[in-house]
């Protein structure tokens, strides 16, 4: 939790960094993408590029603000109820949508209805323990069938922001995704700092200020600070910074690692670093026997444990992010994220260690384990390299399969890899979702690995309903221990988010998630 | 043969090939490892809600049962929804060719403006210093990768001296012109290179032939003898590999439409396939096909048209 709090302190530190009263307001950004968006829904969001700009079209009820710590968002304010089973929000007075009607207690129903619809969306598993949302006025109450501790931080999420059930009512189409995608540009409709004012797919989509937003600026007046934003689709990681450096755009994201250094270095380009979720690591698959029938050698836990003292993962963090990250400190999350334990790097450098647990698991000099690793990445490749490098040293020859990215999908699924690469970002604030997914069997057999741990499995179940904070912290660092132990994933190391901004830009935000926050940013002109 | 029955039969060549392009499609996409639900889905989704959407795409259906939909769809207009995109096939392709068409013309426009006056300096003044100088410099753009060539004219001319936009398309036919010079220069730097080479050999041999010195020997001045026997008959196969070049180019300049960001259908057609994008993969596939063999029919009218003999036989 500190951890997390501190990145989000570091956050809006950033943000708080520019004195208040000297936000200009006015003026257009362009800011340069590596990919478009498709469908900005709340809950049809299943792409990065999608649900990183949500809230700037769609506001929440509650919001991750100052501290880490829950606040009112479109919702003045909430309670829980003592027994955990039931929630309590009052909806803010005087709030309205992009086009001046009224946020009403029943559009809040409808939005979290939609969104707790498993026959919809992707996301209606988080919200699974809601039963029922009922609203008096302007206040409405949501009824769980258990307690549920994530709940509060869902309804911060952009998942469950709030749409105008006025305007689906009267869009165009049968489904719902038919009337989402024909809101989607003409007849937007948002609660969010902007608005949706154009889309070319693939190419330009402009964001305008939504002059109904609730929130207010420094100056006293309602944010956004900007008047509008130009997403650029720059899938070129070189011509997007040539972009910023022709001065064309204000700002681009995903700047390669090995180019960071340069940007740092260009006085006219502020180079951000945004600490994130994400975190690089290879599941290892744990059966005793692989796809093909033949003895798994990963099945044992000594050679596990070898591979990941034999990984040299500063050096790792040297080759492929070029000193921009760090080895992870918990196997199971990212440290920024709530509830992540630190005890240090894990698995530190440790040729001896890793010789020993070799000769204690009798592993034969020259036996062969393949990385399948991504087509095309330059990353995968170096990690390749060093890896075929490092592993030698414990007699482990390393062959390599080169994939795409959906058949890597399809192998984790069925078993048939001996370690692949993979990488994971949270979704949502809470640390249920990257451990559900790193850890407990049942959501899907551990990412694949196929590790199926019941004392793990018993304590996600129980931190899954458990109220108090303190037991739920203790719950999920006793996983993390027993995750790391087991070592079911070759532990690697965590990423910021480079995104490299004009020195005229200020105050924008990528969250811990990737959420792009626009909504105070603000262009010194 | 007359030039109609000859354009008819041209016409209903068509239609096996694009029938034949239909099968191997469908078959192709499908044997692709990968599974388009687990792509669309990312690796988060359970089992069910695959299980989901493999029903929501049919995907679920027997084969023979999903190529009959397919071939119905195709005849009814209908390409099906985009996986990746959530939106109509046909949309997203009438959206995204214009940049690829345009991209394609320019870049073959430059090729012949580069490569025809050369070809014909280089072959009038056979193996002295001009021909080896001009097919040099195009080796040059020959062995060079496109993705080399593209960065370099867009950290010159559009980052440093900023007299182009670092890529894009912009919105008005002059914007088109002006965002796409740098790209279609690019891709003509390689085409224009094969086509300066072969109409090179092709000038060569047509000026040693009996027909040309017969004309010459006729005392025709020497611009007729260029203009209406050399020229005409050079251009020949030229114009095949001309035809050729626009088939390759149109789905080819992926990497031209990274570098530069042009929103055009090759880039769309690797998205498409890393997405396992079933429908937008076969329509774009289709619409592949329909394009060639238009641009291979006006190929061989063209080449009738040059050579009558083609018509008789």
């Amino acid at each position: 939790m500190k951890k997390f709090l501190m990145a989000t302190v570091a956050a809006v530190a950033m943000v708080s960094a520019f004195p208040a009263l000297s936000a200009e307001r006015g003026g257009t950004m362009t800011f340069a993408r590596y990919d478009d968006s498709t469908l900005i829904d709340p809950i049809y969001a299943d792409r990065n590029p999608d649900i990183w700009m949500v809230t700037n079209l769609y506001d929440t009820l509650l919001r991750t603000g100052e501290g880490g710590s829950i606040s009112g968002g479109l919702a003045s304010d909430y309670s829980v109820a003592a027994d955990g089973l039931s929630i309590s929000l009052t909806l803010r007075d005087g709030i309205s949508f992009s086009d001046g009607t009224a946020i009403e207690a029943k559009d809040v129903v409808f939005s979290l209805e939609r969104a707790a619809n498993a026959d919809l969306g992707p996301w209606a598993g988080l919200l699974a323990s809601i039963d029922s949302v009922s609203s008096d006025g302007n206040s409405i109450t949501i009824t769980l069938r258990n307690a549920d501790p994530t709940i509060v931080s869902m309804l911060a999420t952009f998942n469950t922001a709030i749409v105008s059930a006025d305007a689906f009512a009267a869009a165009a189409g049968d489904t719902d995704q038919e009337k989402s995608s024909a809101l989607s540009v003409d007849g937007f409709v948002g609660s969010g700092p902007f608005t949706m004012k154009s889309h070319q797919r693939g190419t330009l989509m402009q964001f305008e200020a939504n002059d109904h937003y609730w929130r207010q600026g420094e100056d006293g007046k309602a944010l956004p600070y900007i008047d509008g934003i130009n997403f650029l689709v720059i899938p070129d990681d070189a011509t997007r910074i040539l972009k910023l450096q022709a001065g064309e755009v204000d700002g681009a994201e995903f700047i390669p690692f090995a180019r960071v250094a340069e940007m740092e270095a260009d006085a006219s380009i502020n180079m951000e670093l945004f600490p994130s979720t994400r975190i690089i690591y290879s599941p290892i698959n744990t059966r005793s026997e692989r796809a093909d029938g033949s003895a798994n050698p990963l099945a044992d836990l000594k050679l596990r444990q070898a591979i990941n003292y034999a990984t040299n993962k500063e050096a790792l963090v040297q080759l492929v992010l070029h000193g921009a990250g760090k080895p992870v400190t918990s196997g199971l999350m990212a440290s920024t994220t709530q509830l992540a334990t630190d005890n240090g790097p894990l698995y530190q450098y440790d040729l001896e260690k890793a010789k020993a647990l070799i000769a204690e698991a009798g592993v034969p000099a020259g036996t062969e384990i393949t990385l399948t690793t991504l087509a095309g990445s330059a990353d995968d490749g170096i990690i390749l390299a060093a890896l075929q490098q490092m592993w030698s040293e414990i007699g482990i020859k390393l062959k390599v399969e080169q994939v795409d990215g959906p058949t890597r999908g399809a192998k984790n699924r069925s078993g048939e890899f001996d370690i692949h690469t993979y990488g994971w970002v949270n979704d949502v604030n809470d640390p249920a979702q990257v451990a559900g997914w790193l850890g407990y069997y049942p959501t899907r057999k551990a990412v694949g690995t196929g590790w199926n741990n019941p004392e793990f499995n018993t304590l996600f179940e129980a931190s899954n309903t458990e109220m108090d904070p303190a037991k739920r912290a203790d719950q999920y660092a006793r996983m993390q221990e027993i995750y790391a132990e087991a070592a079911p994933l070759l532990f690697m190391y965590e990423t910021p988010f480079a995104v490299a901004l004009s020195q005229s830009v200020k105050g924008y935000v990528q969250t811990p998630l990737g959420n792009n926050e626009f909504a105070t940013t603000w262009i010194d002109r | 043969m007359s030039t109609l029955s000859y354009l008819l039969s041209r016409l209903l060549q068509i239609i096996p090939t694009f029938l034949i392009v239909m099968v191997i499609i469908f078959l192709l996409v499908r044997a692709l490892p990968g599974d388009p639900a687990i792509a669309m889905a990312d690796a988060k989704a359970t089992e069910e809600q695959l299980e989901q959407i493999r029903q929501r795409l049919g995907l679920d259906q027997p084969m023979w049962m999903q190529f009959g939909y397919f071939v119905k769809n195709v005849f009814t207009g209908n390409l099906g929804d985009s996986i990746l995109l959530k939106a109509p096939v046909t949309q997203v392709i009438i959206e995204r060719l214009p940049a690829s068409g345009f991209l394609t013309l320019y870049a073959v426009l430059f090729s012949v403006i580069i490569a025809g006056p050369l070809a014909f300096v280089a072959a009038l003044n056979r193996n002295n210093w001009i021909d080896v100088s001009v097919r040099s410099i195009f080796q040059i753009g020959l062995s060079t990768p496109v993705f080399y060539i593209g960065l370099l004219l867009l950290t010159f001319l559009a980052a440093k001296l900023r007299w182009f936009p670092v890529g894009g398309y912009g919105a008005t036919f002059g914007e088109h012109m002006y965002h796409l010079l740098l790209p279609a220069l690019t891709v003509a730097l390689y085409t224009s290179a094969i086509i300066m080479r072969n109409l090179r050999s092709s000038v060569i041999e047509v000026i040693d032939a009996e027909y040309v010195q017969f004309a010459r020997a006729k005392g025709l001045p020497e611009h007729v003898i260029l203009g209406r026997h050399v020229l005409r008959n050079a251009m020949i196969s030229t114009v095949t590999l001309l035809g050729l070049s626009i088939g390759n180019l149109m789905s080819g300049t992926l990497v031209t439409e990274t570098i530069f960001a042009v929103p055009g259908v090759g880039r769309l057609m690797l998205d498409a396939i890393f997405a396992r994008d079933y429908p937008l993969i076969q329509g774009l596939t289709l619409t592949f096909a329909v394009l060639v063999s238009i641009i291979f029919l006006l190929t061989d009218m063209i080449q009738a048209w040059l050579d009558p003999r083609l018509r008789v036989s």
